[in-house]
Order: C-alpha cells, then structure tokens, then sequence
C-alpha cells in the first residue's frame, strides 16, 4: 500500500479482502502446500535464527524458539486464525452487541417479566444446583409457572405481578466480574482441569473478550434509544423487541466496526498467556500468538516479531477496510 | 515543541545517569535476584533466595566450602563423629566452637541447637516442610559439664548424616524463649504432635511469641550469629545486607573459608526480567547476575565491549533434566518398550541446542564429575531411531498402517496401540523443546503423541496422581547425596516415585547404596545400580544443566559453582588494581 | 443527585462484594494448589525425605484453616449429590467475618498481613496508572482529532498515522516495553535512562529519579493502549462528520476545525466515555508485563506472582480493591454520561 498515490478505496478494499482470503486458504489448505519443512519439527541445529536465503537449509523467515521453519509455522498458524480467534472475535462481537444493546435500552426498569417467567427460571435454577427436594420441588415450581401462564389472561392480579429484570445491573456487575478477576486467575481455575477442547476454548475466549464491544455497544444504545426515530417507531405501536432489534440495535451496533477488528489482536495476544500456562492449544499446534509471544525469550528475534506481527498488522488492516467500506 | 518535557526529561536523567560512579564504592556487591524471598524464617525457607538469604543472618554448624565442594565445620568446631547404636540408630556428636556469640556477646550452646530443633518441629509453627526434613534427628542429648557439646540421635544408619545433621541454621533461645519453657519438652514429644493441644499454655504462648515476633519479615527480631545484618527490605525490589562490624569470626585465626564475609554491603536487586537484568548489569548497575538462560548468556557475550567489563561463568550443576515413564501403564510394562521410546530423545542435539552445548551428558542419576562412582563404561543415551524400531519390535509390537499395536497377552484382549500422553511445565521452553523433538522422532516412526503442558503446582499433582505417560522435568541433586529412595524406591509410591517403578533388587540396592560408607563397596554398587536404571530404564536421563553467571569483571572470588545458588557473594572482592577504596 | 451517589457507590460496594465472594469460592474449591505451590516443587534428590508428604500437606491445611468448609452449605459431589449445612464454622464466614473488622487476611506466602502488601503495591501502581492514563487520553483526542480532520479517504501522514497506530496494536506490550528499554536504557544506543527501578542505590531515590524511573513504563502502557481509544474515536468522529447536522453546519460556514471540536467531538466522545473511565481500572490491574520488565512492584506483578503461586487471600483481596475501583469508575462514567447529554436519563 502506499500513501502517496491515494489508491481509490474500491482498490484498497479489493486488497483487503484479497488478503483475507489468502489468510483463510492458508488455514484450510496449509497441509496440502509443498513447504520445505514440516510442521511442528524442530530443527535442532538451527534454533532461533534469523531468515536464512541463500545457505543451506533456507528457512525463509528464520526459525523459531523451537527451531521450527516460521513460515511453515505461520501458514499453520493461518488455520488458528481462521478456525479459533476470528470465531471468537465474531461471538465475542455478537454477545457484545446482544448484551450491551439490551442492557443499554431497557436498564434496570424496562424489561418486566410476568410471574411465569420468573418461576420458570426459579424452577431452571433449582434444578440446576440439586437443591433440596431436586427434581420434586424444580417439578413443583415448574407446575406454578404453568399455573401462572395460564392465569395471567384471566386474573388481574396475575397479570399485574410483573417484576423488571434488572438488565442494567446484571451486565455491569458481568462486566465488572470480568475485569476484576485477574485473567491469570481465570486461566489458573482452568489450568487444573484437563486441557480444553476446542468448541470450550473459543467459548472461554469469547467470554473474555466481549466486554469491550458490549461497554461501547451500551454506551451508544444510550443515546439512540433517545433519538427521534426510535420514539417514533415506538409512537407507531412496534413492540420493544422489535423496535429494539430493527431499530435501535443496527444503528447502536456502529463502534464495533472500530472495535472489532481491535479486539482479533487482543485476542491472538490472549492466546499466548494462555499457552504459556498450559491452558489452550498444545504447543505443537502453530498459531500466530506463539510466535509472537517468543519475543519475550528471545527479545533480539525481529523476525519473529516482524513475520507473525506483520500477518497479524495486515489482516488488521484488511478487517478495518472492510468494516469501513462496508458502509 | 509538544515534546518538548520529554526530551528535557531525558536530559536531565542523561546528566543524572552519566553522574553515577562506575565503582561508587568498592566494598559493594549487588546480585540479582529473580524473585523476592518472600519469607525470611527460618522455619519456612519458601525458596534459594530465602535460603541465600538465611546464609548470610545465621550460621550453620556446617557449611558448604565452595572452594573444596565439601562441608566444613562452621559453627561447629570440627566435622562431626558418627556412632552406630544398634542396628538402626547414628549417635552424631558435635563441639560448638568456643569463639561463637551472639550479637550480644552471650556464647553460642548446646542448648541453643536442641532449641533450635525443638522449634523445627513444634506444632503451630509454619514448620511443615522443615519439620518432614529434619524428622530423621529423634533426639538431642546435652551434656551439663560441657555446655557446648551435644549428640543427635538419628533414625538410620547413612554415612550421609555427617553433614546432613548439619544443615540447618542455629537460632538463639533467649530471643524466643527466654524462661526456657521448651527444655520441659523432648525433641520426640514435640514431633509426635500433629496440631497444638488445646490446653497446653507452654507451647501456645510460645507460638504466640513466635507470631508476635514475626521472623518472617522481621528477621532482626531473630538475630543470628552470621556475618549480616538486613538492614532494608522493599518487597519485590531489593534487601540490602550490612556487615555487622564486629563479628565473631573475625578473630579466627586462620579464617575458615566457610566463614568468610568480605563485602561490607550486599544488596540484592529483585529485577524478575532477564532482559532488563542483562541491561542492568551492562550499564553498572548490577555487579552479579546468576542463573541466566543460555540465549540471554549468549546475547550479553555478543554484545559490543563486555568482552573487556564483564566475566563469563558457566559450569555444568546438579540439576538433572530428565525423562521419566509410568510404568504402570500396560503398554509401558515392558522394558524393552521404554528402552526404545528412549532411544528417541536425542540428549546430544538437544544439550546443544538448548544449552549452547554447556553442560553434562550423564548415563544415570550420578554426576559424571563424581568419577569415582560414576559408571563410565555404560553407553550414554543418543538418539538411534532404528534401534527404538528394532526394541519394539522384539517387546511384541507390530507396525500397522495406523501405528503400532501389540497383542501378546492376554490374546483375547484387544489389540493395544502404542500412543503417549506426555506432560511437562509449561513455564520454560526448554521443556518445550524437548516435548517437541520427542514427539517428531516419534511421529516419524509412526508413534502419536500428545503434548501436555502443565502449569508447574497441577504438574507435580498430575504426576502424583500417574496422569501421564511420560513426564519431563528438572531434578535437583548433590555430589553428596546417593539416596535414590524419592525417586525409584517402592517405598515413595507415588509421593515421589512418580514412575511408579520398583523391583526388589532396585528397592535392596538403593537401601545398601544409601548405608555403606565405605568408597569401594558403595562404587561397585552405585556402577551397579546405574547399569540396572539403564536396562530398565524408567527414566531416561538427558543431560546436566549448567548454571551461567555474568559478574563484572574486577569482581573477584566469586567461586562460581554448579552448588546452588551457583556462586559464593560472601567471598566477593573488588580487584583493587583499579579501585580506590579498600573492601575491608 | 447526591441520593443516586450514594445509592452507586452502595451499589458498587455490594458487586465488588459478591465478586470478590465469587472468587474467593472458586479459588478455595481448587485449594490443593495452595499447599503443593506451598511444600516446595516436585521431590528431587536433595533430601531423603519427600516434604509434600500427606502429614505435612494435612499440617499445613490445618495451619491455614483449609480443613473447614469453604461455605455454610457444601454440596458433596458423591452420587447422589446432597447439601450440607455447616454452621457459621467455615472458611467464608472467617473471611467475610475479617472483611467486616477491616482485615483482609493473611497471605500464604510470606504470612504477612495482606493491607499493608497491597497498600504499598497501589502506591507504585497509582501515579504510573494516574499518568498513563492522563497520557493515553489526551493524546488519543489529540490523535483521533487529527485522524478524522482529514475527511473520510485521506491518504498521506494520516494513512500512515493510521497504520502505525494499528501496528502497534499487533505489537505485545512486552516487546513495545523491551523495544523501549532496548533504545534508552542501552549502552550500545541511547543510554539515557535507568535499566530497573532503582538506580546506583536503592536506599536514596529522589522524587527527581522517581519521575525519571516513571517514563519508560508511563510511555509503554500510553503506546500499548492508544491505538483502542484513537481509532474507535477518529471512526466515531467521522461518522459525526457525515451526519446531517455537520452538512448543515459546513453549509452555514462553521470552519472545519470549530466544527470537528466543538460539534462532532462531544457526540462523538460520548460511547467512548466508559472506555476512557475503564482506562484506569485496567491500568491498575493490567500492568504485569510493564512492571515485570522495569522492575517494578505494583499491584499486577503482586496480583499475577499470587495468582501464579496460588496464594489466593491475595489474590482475592486484590480483587475485591480492582473491582471497588472498577466499579467506581463506571459510576463515574454514567455520571459524565448524564452530564455530557441532558437526554440520557439516569437509570437507577
């Protein structure tokens, strides 16, 4: 790219999404390409040495900490992105914009849930933690809930017996949870436990990251939820929901152009404490956060840096032309 | 400007930097220290660092000589005298030296030492750990007409109790219990109870006092008869040490070189950073830096002008990283089996690459520098994948497509395939690399295996608990110890005999190699014992790591060592060639 | 206004309560790690005697209260799963008990108490985290400003400005740190400033080296957290520059920049504002890397080195002033929120 010529953001996008999908047939067919090295094997001869061109064994981006050809490592590493972080970077968004969008238009007092609805979750929670008297008394409350559904039409104490959920609060408190608890301390619970498999993994991953996208998808609601094309959309008679999902969402959900692509680095960085504790993918799967994270060994390792950050700086680049001439 | 402050800023540390003397004062030596010590008690000891630490603010009645690698008398006047009594008990007599005081000039006893044991194994006392070490010492006899002569009484009959009986810091009665309440108790009385008893108004006060003083961060409230006094500590950033300038020692004549105390001031700096350590010690900041890994040690050699400002140590430790497989895995059983996947590490490439090539490759678990009892004449471990296929082979393993799979007995069983789960700590990617050449070697004779990087507290459970196939781990020995029960003994399944291996020829010479005294007896069955781990192989030795040091280069005597922690800072002068102040 | 204060502040209290409960309760179930990071590594051949034995594991248990149940009620995890009531003896009324007498417990490692631990640790973090984020503020509007002051294709020292910015967003804060430390810390190029913390000697550090100490990681920690709060910005202002009000606004001849600060920014900053209240509280807690490479002992180092060694009082006292602090913030942010917009209510 250059600066200079102002290429037409029809090209820059063309090349955006080129990149993408080179990084993402990268990840599919990694196994396939001819590489002069295999994956995952060390050669012990030439560790932590810079690209080598023109002698023998000709790592062209050097190798790493392990003695492993980098830009095998990196093709491989490819896949990692593809299949885990940028999974984890699309949940991480969506439960962001569902929790903060709902959180930031209803509040503490906007979301009244009938009586039902409250037994019903009482009678799930009940069940869940074998509380005494278990499935009896998870039984037993299930029937009140019926019972109240059934007579919430027909009673107008039933129906008047409608308690707000508070949104607000709940999502501030997960939000605060998150960001108390040391992620050490989150990764340590985890450590103990055998390693995890791949579908908990970019679960545990999106968890930690979607408090940021959801703060700003909350932050913004709060404004649009004022904006006069939503009250009309109420004045028209839509339901909250609806209003809320057609509406309000589309327009709130604006600062995760920015913020997700933002989010894919943190999340590749995540990996590599993840790693470093034992938690996560095993060494021998490649991935981009490794490579990067073996800079903290080998500090004098630009290539390393200058190889996985620059794949990681581009596919950036790339996510953030998107979003932008996604307009 | 916008940056104007920030150049200004830079200016100004520029001028403050450049100000700074290189030797500011010549009687100073700053070590780093990876980590704080955390707890400066003697009763707890939590790391090497505490360990150093304790060094320096008591005595021992023994020490270890770095110059000689043997244990010398310290607070004791000579090495002790060992007496077997019966068939079971050492009777170890010792002599305190006549010159030994306190800081308050009060004389250094017997009665002091049978304290010092008492409390090790008091119960209310953060002595867990100590309290296991020191359980072997059964009981203390003093002697009314000669009050610094006292006899331990041990469980055992180990040459190695001539120093073992030895290796603990002496503390002062009087500082904790200055009635003499614990002379009540006997050693044996004390190490029955598990938790204090309820009524016992003794001892509860005596545990009160000892909280009350908190030793653990005020070590002063505990003074020992060593050379040094703590006279700053910051959490997390440094301890300075300050020679107390009249000590007892210095009217020794010779002066042994266990009691040596050279450097006015010792700092330690707490830098967790290696990098930035390595910096430290380039820009003078730093005198003494230990424990470095090979690539820092590689970098801060290449570096322009160190070859002239610094000195270079490395020697081959007593830390022996190893291999080690579950034996009691089914497909593990069999010898042949573990003989063959050992054959695919390749110690030889690996010292290399991981170690710059420092260090020492090894047959077994006995140093190599110990040559009177190290088995030479055993091949040691390479890498020979041909011959790992040919001992599968001959276990009963078959090659399939799909890897290999063995259905000898029972025949009506099905057919087991060979797949390992290997387990290492995550936190050094030394272990890393290991993993990964075990695991290529085995890929390329079609043996999966998987990796298992464990956080370090997990691993030690996960290894207890034989979730594993195969682990990798660093082990710590001495030149002095040839006790192989926490290792390989049936005894220590599976607190510590992780392998879960033992036969009765093992478990009998390892009691013998732990008994016999005499060099020749103990040399044939020590050769003896290493050619059975060998053919057996439940563990595959790799390689001796080495410690690397860095110190600045008019640093004299710092007899760096492969003895934790790898050099002696009470020894330390400044080479005074160059210097303007005299150390001492 | 003063009772909704008061009623957030009360709020914050409880949440940073039950988190800290939250934690305490996971950390005590996985307590084994305690006694095992406690009694030393794995046995080695030093010692004939294996320290981590089931005596001395129970001994230690009993010396630090882990024999007692975590909670009033345990459930035991035997088929078929019951509960158990256990009284006001268990190890969450003890601490919860301490909690209320203004004693936050004694950490494992060192058996010191934890207040004084932690009081120390925050004053080394708090003027690094206070300065950095004053830093990462101010020249994240001063970025955003200038990245959307171009309209929306600019090319030129914007691009770049651009790409730099997410660059070092792919950049670990550990090599942003050592790069640093690399340039002005090395004799080999600019030795200017001070490796670690400390200087030639510990014992007199003036308030001058102090400050100076205070500009590599202040540097680091602006650097590592610029690029999430320029780039969200200069998106957001540059949606404002296209919205309607800005059309009309040109069209009646307000000049560019008056109109990108005084009309776009203030709507513009109003999402971001929890991002910039959050900068401190992530600041306080977030600064392992940082404060492991410039040798510093702030609250991070103290909370990961605990949470590494499993010395979980420590770790939970640390979460309970994180999350007050957090809390707090947010508070904060809601309040600017109401100020910066008289249309958004507070919800209370």
């Amino acid at each position: 790219m250059t600066f200079t010529s102002r290429p037409r953001p029809a090209a820059l996008r063309r090349l955006a999404i080129g990149w993408l999908v080179m990084v993402g047939a990268a990840g599919l067919l990694a196994p396939w390409l001819p590489l002069p090295f295999a994956v995952g094997v060390p050669d012990l001869l030439h560790l932590a040495e810079p690209p080598a061109w023109t002698t023998a064994p000709r790592h062209w981006l050097g190798t790493d900490l392990f003695g492993r050809d980098v830009l095998t490592e990196l093709l491989f590493g490819a896949r990692q992105v593809v299949v885990l972080s940028l999974p984890a970077t699309a949940l991480a968004a969506l439960a962001g914009a569902l929790a903060g969008g709902s959180a930031g238009f209803w509040g503490n007092r906007g979301c009244r849930l009938p009586l039902a609805a409250w037994l019903l979750g009482l009678a799930g929670a009940w069940w869940l933690a074998v509380l005494p008297g278990g499935g009896h008394a998870a039984a037993g409350l299930l029937g009140a809930a019926a019972l109240a559904g059934w007579a919430a039409p027909r009673l107008p104490w039933v129906s008047r017996a409608q308690w707000p959920l508070p949104l607000d609060s709940l999502f501030q408190a997960a939000i605060t949870l998150l960001g108390a608890v040391p992620r050490l301390v989150l990764v340590l619970t985890l450590a103990a436990g055998p390693p995890l498999p791949m579908g908990q993994l970019l679960l545990l991953l999106g968890a930690v990251a979607w408090p940021e996208p959801a703060r700003q998808v909350r932050a913004q609601m709060l404004q649009v939820r004022t904006l006069p094309f939503v009250e009309a959309a109420r004045a028209v008679g839509l339901s909250p929901t609806q209003v809320w999902l057609r509406h309000a969402l589309p327009h709130a959900c604006r600062p995760l152009r920015a913020v997700v692509p933002l989010s894919l680095a943190g999340l590749i960085g995540l990996e590599t404490t993840l790693a470093f504790l034992g938690v996560g993918r095993p060494p021998d799967v490649a991935s981009w956060g490794q490579l990067l994270g073996m800079v903290r060994q080998e500090p004098s390792a630009w290539w390393l840096v200058a190889s996985a950050g620059g794949a990681l700086l581009l596919t950036l680049l790339a996510l953030q032309q998107v979003a932008r001439s996604n307009r | 400007m916008k940056y104007a402050w920030i150049i200004l800023l830079l200016a100004i540390g520029g001028c403050m930097c450049s100000s700074v003397d290189k030797h500011q004062n010549h009687s100073i030596v700053r070590v780093r220290w990876v980590r704080d010590p955390e707890n400066l008690s003697p009763l707890v000891q939590p790391n090497q660092n505490a360990v150093e630490a304790l060094g320096l603010l008591h005595c021992s009645l023994l020490q270890l000589d770095f110059a000689t690698g043997e244990h010398m008398p310290s607070l004791a006047d000579s090495l002790p005298r060992l007496r077997l009594i019966g068939d079971s008990l050492t009777e170890v007599q010792y002599q305190l030296r006549q010159e030994a005081t306190w800081d308050n000039g009060r004389p250094v006893l017997a009665s002091d030492v049978a304290f010092t044991l008492k409390l090790y194994q008091c119960p209310g006392l953060p002595n867990e750990k100590a309290k296991a070490q020191l359980s072997f010492i059964r009981a203390v006899k003093l002697y009314p007409a000669y009050p610094r002569r006292f006899t331990l009484v041990c469980r055992g009959q180990v040459p190695g109790f001539s120093y073992e009986t030895g290796d603990f810091p002496i503390l002062p009665e009087a500082a904790l219990d200055a009635k003499h309440t614990l002379r009540s108790y006997s050693l044996a009385q004390l190490a029955r109870l598990s938790s204090l008893p309820p009524r016992d108004t003794t001892l509860t006060a005596l545990v009160s006092r000892y909280q009350h003083a908190d030793p653990s961060h005020h070590p002063e409230r505990l003074p020992g008869c060593g050379a040094y006094r703590l006279v700053a500590w910051d959490i997390d950033r440094f301890l300075t040490f300050v020679r107390k300038p009249h000590w007892w020692a210095d009217t020794l004549r010779p002066a042994p070189f266990v009691l040596q105390a050279k450097p006015r001031q010792l700092t330690y700096v707490i830098i967790s950073d290696e990098n930035t350590a390595a910096l430290a010690l380039r820009r003078h900041e730093l005198d003494v830096l230990p424990q470095l890994s090979a690539r820092a040690f590689r970098r801060l050699r290449a570096a322009d002008s160190t070859d002239q400002e610094l000195s270079f140590y490395s020697i081959p430790s007593y830390e022996l990283l190893m291999a080690g497989f579950n034996t009691r895995r089914p497909m593990l059983r069999d010898s042949l089996t573990r003989q063959a996947l050992g054959q695919l590490f390749d110690p030889a490439q690996l010292q290399r690459a991981t170690q710059l090539g420092q260090g020492l490759r090894t047959v077994g678990l006995v140093h190599p520098h110990n040559w009177r009892y190290y088995n030479d004449s055993l091949p040691l471990p390479a890498y020979t994948p041909r011959r790992a296929a040919a001992l599968l082979r001959q276990a009963g393993w078959q090659r399939r497509l799909a890897g290999w799979v063995q259905t000898k007995n029972p025949p009506q069983a099905a057919p087991q395939a060979l797949t390992l789960r290997m387990r290492y700590r995550a936190d050094d990617p030394t272990f890393a690399t290991i993993a990964l050449q075990f695991r290529a070697a085995a890929a390329a004779l079609g043996i999966p295996v998987a990796l298992l990087p464990t956080e370090s507290s997990s691993f030690t459970k996960a290894l207890r608990e034989g979730d594993f196939d195969l682990y990798v781990r660093k082990v710590s020995s001495t030149p002095f110890t040839f006790d192989f029960t926490t290792l390989l003994h049936s005894r220590t399944i599976p607190e510590s005999n992780f392998t879960k291996f033992s036969t009765p020829t093992t478990d009998r010479l390892i009691e013998d190699i732990a008994t016999t005294g005499a060099p020749a007896q103990r040399r044939q069955l020590l050769r003896r014992f290493q050619a059975i781990v060998q053919a057996q192989a439940p563990l595959v030795p790799l390689f001796f790591l080495p410690y690397r040091l860095a110190a600045d280069r008019e640093l004299q005597h710092l007899y760096p060592s492969g003895y934790k922690p790898g050099y002696y800072a009470a020894a330390a002068t400044w080479n005074l060639a160059t210097g303007t102040v005299a150390a001492h | 206004m003063k009772r909704w204060l008061l009623l957030q502040i009360g709020r914050a209290g409880l949440a940073a309560w039950a988190t800290a409960s939250l934690v305490f309760i996971l950390s005590r179930l996985l307590a084994a790690g305690a006694e095992e990071a406690l009694l030393g590594e794995a046995p080695d051949l030093q010692t004939r005697t294996v320290a981590s034995s089931p005596v001395a594991r129970q001994a230690l248990q009993q010396r630090l209260g882990l024999d007692e149940p975590v909670f009033y009620v345990t459930r035991t995890s035997r088929d078929p799963a019951a509960w158990r009531w256990h009284g006001p003896h268990n190890q969450y009324h003890r601490w919860l008990a301490g909690l209320l007498r203004g004693q936050l417990g004694w950490s494992y490692r060192t058996g010191q108490p934890i207040g004084p631990q932690l009081r120390a640790a925050f004053a080394y973090t708090l003027p690094l985290a206070v300065l950095a984020a004053a830093g990462a503020t101010v020249a994240a509007l001063g970025l955003g400003l200038a990245l959307a002051s171009g309209g929306p294709a600019s090319g030129g020292w914007r691009a770049a400005l651009h790409l730099a910015l997410t660059s070092l967003q792919g950049i670990p804060v550990y090599a942003l740190a050592l790069g640093l430390l690399f340039v002005f810390a090395n004799p080999d190029a600019l030795n200017l400033l001070p490796a670690y913390s400390l200087g030639a000697n510990p014992a007199d550090l003036t308030p001058a080296a102090y400050a100076l100490q205070l500009i590599m990681p202040v540097l680091t920690l602006v650097l590592a957290v610029l690029p999430e709060l320029a780039l969200p910005l200069a998106a957001a202002l540059r949606h404002e520059l296209r919205a309607d009000y800005a059309t009309t606004a040109r069209a009646k001849g307000v000049p560019a920049a008056r109109l990108l600060r005084h009309h776009a920014l203030p709507n513009a900053l109003l999402p971001l504002l929890t991002s910039f209240a959050n900068l401190l509280p992530t600041l306080l807690a977030g600064t392992v890397l940082v404060e492991s490479v410039f040798s510093l002992p702030g609250m991070g180092r103290l909370l990961a080195e605990a949470a590494a060694a499993h010395d979980y009082p420590v770790v939970v006292a640390g979460v309970l002033v994180t999350a007050g602090v957090r809390l707090l913030c947010l508070a904060l942010a809601d309040v600017l929120y109401a100020l910066a917009d008289p249309r958004i209510r507070l919800a209370l």
